[in-house]
């Protein structure tokens, strides 16, 4: 085989991957075309920047679930720890805590979450769908239990405000995405932990044996999602100015979509960065799509439903000629 | 208990059953795009003949066979079945033929019982609900009867390796199966587990049953097959009655490469003391005591299960000792984890290619730089260049057949991966390596690749401890012969200083 093959399998192969990415992208850029088309109200600014803000979120989350799903793993608790950490978020806010200590020690709460889920899954051998499963319905409980079940209100401007600022015509929270973003994708792609948790996500043995520390990798994958998680409590909270429990249900399913859209893969050892936060945006844009339209709310968890199904066959139609 | 080939006569049965065609291939073709993998071939396999097919890895082996069992479809060419023309498009049209394959790695349910196995997809229904005691009952009869001394109770992922293959071949042969195939069947059985398999495969060949076998170790093509046919980069140059050829011959058309020259053997002098374990216990070995110096190369022979992997990866740090005490370079050490045999200086290439080995979805250059990312990392990233460099370098050093680094590790022939699975240490700068069954399922040609590699690394001022179940590869290599049975080290030669007969019957036990 000449050198001339070899490199454009590779390219191909390269290429392919990027295509991917591509016509996820385009398929958001055709949803956008075809509701503006369509609608009068998609393409102003006050919509797009309400897009942007419901989109952020949940993208955020999926970054964090996308770590753990690449490990073969499942992170379920994400809503759960969305809705109890903007109950600690107005707790602390409401008792006199500065911002910067609220946003410090709800991380901190949701890198605790996160230990405690590598906990159960290294030390006490739980598979991960119990012990974040298991964590989902306790946070839930506890967070009702702290509030009595009534809803906290934050009555900090400043912190509330700071999810309806814009900065250079993007709306904070979007910049959040970013923030989270970047960062995420050095460490997945081009740190060495990041390939850690490919590798044991791959093969766990092959991976310890190759002097892969796949205990620290576990806890740094769930960490990783439970702060992200946190993260996003902190924004919800300033978003609706209310810490209450049973907030952000069903998140973790969004969550999970949007990164098996972005084509991760269950089976673990695929996955991106960039992948889920485009698949965020896609289940945005058709919920935001179908209010604009006056689709039944009913019909757009169908229509999110069979899109998921669609979409993700595709991705294995192409893995599988690949 | 001993090894013997009880069986003899299995050229005569052969002559007897000839001539009567069960399936011919005519201009039989694949491509993968650009790859020819099988170049047109025309073959007849006739009732009751055991065929054996040899060539190295890539030659088309494997491509052949999943013509032959449906799961890939033919470029061009023709199948007959009895004289008719089919499709063999799909495996369940294959196996309507009654053609089966048994695999070098067993592809069934190791949570369910070895009678479930057995059963599974034709299983003894009574009123909706399964006949379990009956199916128990007629599976072990059907062990016994076949002499494997085997429960049929027990789950299947409690036998060896070499167990669930040979269940695996039970199951083929009472499933009205006509063409069975077997792929490298005995890489992972014991001389005892092989000889069982034997007197199985000559009472189905006896019941009219075409055999196909595919295996490295000619020996087992003497011993067992009546046609022997030889593939070569994905051109079938021949077959063979197997009673009129020899090895040499049959080296010659799979390569062009003499059999002294496969097993490449330098002698160094020995140097200063690497390792050395003392009355050394673990989970699956107790009391060893060795040591591998500098140049050495020192050998573990025994039956599979006889804890010489145990004892390695404990070595390795994969396990916690239980007792003795291990030497590094003269110091004693305490090896808790694999990260710290490591920056001690050693290395191991693990057994099971597909469970220990590879991550097997991810590309080939990941693979090869797993266990040096700390070395390239930079303020905790990994350079782009040096990730690149180290893999290429290793793919040219070692000719790795691979689309590039982006391949995935599962599109590569058996071989290939090995090479990676050794590959991936030599980056590493480490003073011992350790060699777990190198060769498993590897062909000539890569065989004789990596021994060169082993004097290479020796010459650098290296160690090796190389565990082998095939003993003339121990044999032939080892400075210092260990044979373990029984999770005990139970003698050590010098090199050559022992027959073969009196090393099995060490490792066997009588």
């Amino acid at each position: 085989m000449s050198t001339d093959t070899k490199s454009a399998a590779v390219v191909r192969k390269s290429s392919a991957n990027w295509l991917f990415g591509l016509t996820l992208l385009g398929l958001l850029l055709a949803m956008c075309i075809v509701l503006s088309l369509t609608t009068k109200s998609f393409m102003t600014e006050a919509n797009i920047m309400n897009l942007m803000r419901q989109g952020s979120m949940i993208a955020i989350l999926a970054v964090g679930e996308t770590f753990v799903i690449i490990t073969t793993g499942i992170d379920l608790s994400v809503g759960a720890v969305v809705g109890f950490c903007t109950v600690i978020a107005a707790w602390l806010l409401t008792h006199d805590f500065s911002i910067f200590a609220t946003v410090i020690i709800t991380l901190g709460v949701g890198v605790a979450i996160g230990m405690f889920h590598g906990f159960g899954i290294v030390q006490m051998g739980l598979p991960p769908f119990i012990i974040t499963l298991a964590t989902l319905t306790s946070l839930r409980g506890i967070g009702l239990l702290v509030t009595n079940g009534a809803t906290i209100n934050i009555v900090n401007d400043t912190f509330t405000e700071f999810s309806r600022n814009d900065f250079v015509g993007l709306p904070n929270l979007f910049w959040m995405v970013i923030l989270v973003g970047v960062p995420a994708y050095i460490f997945l792609h081009h740190s060495r932990y990041g390939r850690y948790i490919f590798a044991v996500g791959s093969n766990m043995e092959a991976a310890r044996l190759s002097g892969v520390n796949v205990k620290l990798t576990v806890y740094l994958a769930y960490t990783l999602s439970s702060t992200c998680a946190a993260f996003v409590g902190l924004l919800l909270a300033a978003r609706i100015g209310v810490g209450n429990a049973m907030q952000a249900d069903g998140w973790e399913l969004q969550a999970i979509a949007s990164s098996v859209i972005g084509g991760t893969s269950l089976f673990g050892a695929v996955g991106s960065v960039h992948g889920p936060l485009i698949g965020a945006f896609i289940l945005a844009t058709i919920n935001n799509g179908a209010n604009l339209l006056n689709v039944n709310s009913f019909w757009q968890r169908i229509i999110t439903g069979l899109l998921i199904i669609l979409i993700v066959y595709f991705d294995q139609l192409r893995r599988r000629r690949g | 208990m001993v090894g013997t080939n009880p069986h003899g006569q299995a050229a005569e049965t052969a002559v007897a059953a000839a001539n009567v065609p069960i399936l011919e291939l005519r201009g039989l073709e694949k491509r993968y795009g650009a790859t020819h993998a099988l170049k047109p071939a025309d073959l007849t396999f006739v009732r009751g003949e055991i065929h054996a097919i040899v060539g190295e890895n890539g030659a088309g082996k494997s491509t052949l066979i999943k013509l032959l069992t449906g799961v890939i479809t033919r470029t061009s060419g023709e199948v007959l079945w009895e004289g008719q023309p089919v499709a063999l498009a799909t495996p369940h049209e294959a196996i309507e033929f009654g053609i089966n394959a048994v695999h070098q790695e067993v592809v069934l349910c190791r949570h369910l019982t070895v009678a479930a196995n057995m059963f599974l997809g034709d299983e003894d229904v009574g009123f909706g609900l399964l006949r379990k005691g009956e199916m128990t009952r007629k599976a072990q009869s059907i062990l016994d009867d076949l002499g494997f001394q085997l429960p049929a109770h027990v789950l299947l992922g409690d036998l060896t390796i070499g167990q669930q293959q040979l269940i695996a071949t039970a199951r083929a042969s009472i499933r009205g199966t006509r063409f069975l195939i077997f792929d490298e069947p005995t890489a992972y059985l014991t001389r005892t587990e092989a000889a069982q398999l034997f007197a199985l495969i000559r009472r189905l060949k006896e019941r009219g049953v075409t055999i196909v076998y595919i295996s490295h170790r000619l020996e087992e093509v003497f011993e067992l097959s009546d046609r022997v046919s030889i593939l070569r980069d994905g051109t079938l140059v021949g077959t063979r009655i197997t009673a009129e050829t020899n090895e040499t011959e049959l080296i010659s058309l799979m390569i062009n490469r003499s059999l002294e020259q496969i097993y490449h053997k330098e002698f160094f002098p020995a140097g200063d003391l690497l390792l050395e374990t003392k009355n050394l216990s673990g989970p699956g070995f107790r009391d060893v005591s060795l040591s591998v110096r500098a140049g050495q190369i020192v050998g573990l022979y025994g039956l599979i299960g006889a804890g010489r992997s145990e004892f390695v990866l404990s070595l390795f740090g994969r396990h916690r000792k239980t007792g003795g005490s291990i030497f590094w370079q003269g110091k004693e050490v305490d090896i808790r984890s694999e990260r710290q045999a490591m920056d001690l200086g050693i290395a191991l290439a693990p057994e099971s290619r597909r469970d220990q080995g590879l991550c097997i979805n991810l590309p080939v250059g990941f693979n090869l730089n797993l266990p040096i990312f700390p070395h390239i990392t930079m303020a905790g990233l990994v350079p782009f260049s040096a990730d690149r460099q180290r893999a290429e370098r290793q793919i040219s050093d070692l000719q790795v057949k691979t689309s590039g680094r982006g391949a995935l590790v599962s599109s590569l022939s058996g071989g290939n991966q090995q090479k990676i699975v050794i590959g991936k240490w030599l980056n590493h700068g480490a003073r011992l390596f350790i060699f777990d069954e190198p060769t498993v399922g590897v062909d000539v040609g890569t065989k004789a690749e990596i021994y060169r590699l082993l004097a290479r690394l020796l010459a650098e001022g290296a160690g090796i401890i190389l565990i082998s179940s095939y003993l003339p590869e121990v044999y032939e290599l080892a400075d210092e012969l260990h044979v373990f049975r029984r999770g005990e080290d139970v003698a050590r030669h010098a090199y050559h200083a022992a027959s073969h007969e009196e090393i099995l019957s060490e490792a066997i036990g009588v």
